[in-house]
């Protein structure tokens, strides 16, 4: 019988996928690799490379239409009568599946402070690049009273 | 058109292709990840050309074909054909890109104001010559702002609609796999907008330019102004088995709107890209902005736009004229004996006439 997934307090599913999706490769393959002895027997669904359509608004005319393909890694597994699902930029493989297994976890409700923890750092890695980012665009504002 | 199966090449060819690539010398990942690094906005070029993004393969397209851009297109096109779609995003909206450039030449206090970004339009173009003789050029670092620009930025068609100057545009209803695509169906004209939209999207930067231009120096009916240009990052909005719909990255993306009076109203042109190259979507603008209503067979005609720019296909058709041609031409050459022997034959049995010219005397 399927049960529920558990969720982490504080973080909605879309934020914990939205913030796995971008998280350095390198911590997020280790910290999946300390999940595993935790974990019930994995099945691996899907582990594969392929392409996400990207459609846009036009703003003239409002039509939908296609930007082009990116090329995504995805990795679909179950356990425990849960889902664990990973999909990111890029040909890395192990990284969507390291994803996958953190969202497994999530599911089962298993290392709970480890995965929050995780979470929260990578969250705000996140948050102190795109502040860097928009600070240097800020510099690039016109006042245009000095014209 | 007629060609002949010929034998006794296969070394010639088999060497020449290792001359080609004897000029690259060892591609390693160390080279490829150093020209991602340093050619950004080439390797953007290839991607958005291609309609594939992923600055790796990219890269390693450029190493492998030693910059001839064609041909790392088609690499990238071809290689593409391999992968399994595994799904259609969410439609990104210019409201929610998370944007690094944002100006507009048609307004001066835009909502949201103007946010350089990015870009050599105000650098002096001088040749860093002293690279050459070991001296490095070093960047001056941007002085940060104290605090963060908006990530998003309003949109300036939203706030002319808004002020009468524009008609807002119906949603569009069309999501996932009922939005048309070129890569599955033929590009029939009169063409579906969605077919010019991302026809312009993956279209040669060149060949838009060149018409694009053409149609901004007079070829066209409309002279545009840049309503709003703006290069940013969207996120790629898919969902998780469970249904939950989340970002699974950021992709670098340009748009540009061109304005024009038209009658009473504005008329808006439009044009987005994958990755960042702002002259693509300017002069893309420009041939949207003009193709309605455009002469049979002029640059701003849609059918001749979107024929002419699509780089695989015009790079292949032309380069295919210098591939063994050897029954044609012989066929022409043939024929032009042929003629030739005939009109000597003419003038050997036609009389001689007097062929000195006719002088009328002056009167």
């Amino acid at each position: 019988m399927t049960t529920l997934p558990d969720t982490l307090p504080g973080w909605g599913h879309a934020a914990l996928l939205t913030t796995l999706a971008r998280a350095d490769d390198a911590r997020l393959k280790a910290f999946a690799e300390n999940l595993i002895p935790a974990l019930p027997e994995v099945e691996v669904l899907d582990n594969r490379t392929g392409l996400v359509m990207l459609p846009m608004r036009d703003t003239a005319q409002g039509t939908h239409f296609h930007l082009g393909e990116i090329l995504m890694s995805e990795a679909r597994i179950t356990a425990g009568g849960q889902d664990g699902y990973g999909m990111r930029r890029g040909r890395d493989l192990e990284a969507a599946m390291a994803m996958a297994l953190i969202d497994l976890a999530v599911a089962l409700g298993l290392a709970k402070p480890a995965c929050a923890a995780f979470l929260e750092a990578e969250s705000a890695a996140q948050a102190e690049t795109d502040r860097e980012t928009l600070c240097r665009v800020e510099a690039t504002r016109v006042d245009m009273e000095t014209f | 058109m007629a060609y002949v199966a010929t034998r006794g090449g296969e070394r010639a060819i088999e060497q020449s292709e290792r001359l080609f690539r004897a000029e690259m010398g060892e591609i390693t990942a160390d080279r490829v990840a150093e020209m991602r690094k340093a050619l950004p906005y080439l390797v953007d070029r290839v991607m958005g050309e291609a309609s594939l993004y992923d600055e790796d393969l990219a890269a390693l397209a450029l190493a492998q074909t030693g910059g001839e851009l064609y041909e790392a297109v088609l690499l990238l096109r071809a290689w593409r054909t391999t992968q399994p779609r595994l799904t259609v995003a969410e439609p990104v909206t210019q409201e929610n890109l998370f944007t690094h450039r944002r100006i507009s030449a048609a307004f001066k206090d835009i909502p949201g104001g103007q946010v350089l970004g990015p870009t050599l339009d105000y650098a002096h173009r001088i040749l860093a010559t002293e690279v050459l003789s070991g001296e490095n050029f070093l960047p001056t670092p941007v002085e940060p702002a104290s605090r963060p620009s908006p990530a998003q930025q309003p949109s300036v068609a939203a706030w002319q609609a808004e002020n009468d100057l524009l008609t807002a545009p119906e949603p569009d209803t069309a999501s996932g796999n009922t939005i048309p695509d070129i890569t599955r169906e033929p590009l029939l004209f009169p063409a579906k907008r969605a077919h010019t939209l991302q026809s312009l999207a993956r279209a040669e930067t060149g060949g838009v330019l060149a018409l694009g231009y053409a149609a901004q120096r007079g070829y066209g009916q409309n002279h545009p102004t840049v309503n709003e240009l703006r290069l940013a990052e969207a996120d790629i909005r898919v969902r998780h088995p469970r249904g939950t719909e989340f970002s699974a990255g950021r992709v670098k993306v340009s748009q540009a709107e061109v304005v024009s009076k038209s009658g009473s109203d504005l008329g808006l042109g439009y044009a987005a890209t994958l990755g960042w190259n702002e002259v693509k979507v300017i002069a893309a603008a420009t041939l949207d902005l003009n193709a309605k209503g455009a002469p049979k067979g002029s640059a701003t005609e849609e059918e001749f736009f979107l024929y002419h720019t699509e780089g695989v296909e015009s790079s292949g058709f032309c380069i295919h004229f210098k591939l063994p041609h050897y029954v044609t031409f012989q066929s022409s050459l043939d024929a032009m004996h042929d003629a030739r022997a005939k009109k000597a034959a003419q003038a050997k049995r036609a009389p001689k006439t007097d062929i000195s010219p006719q002088v009328e005397s002056a009167e």
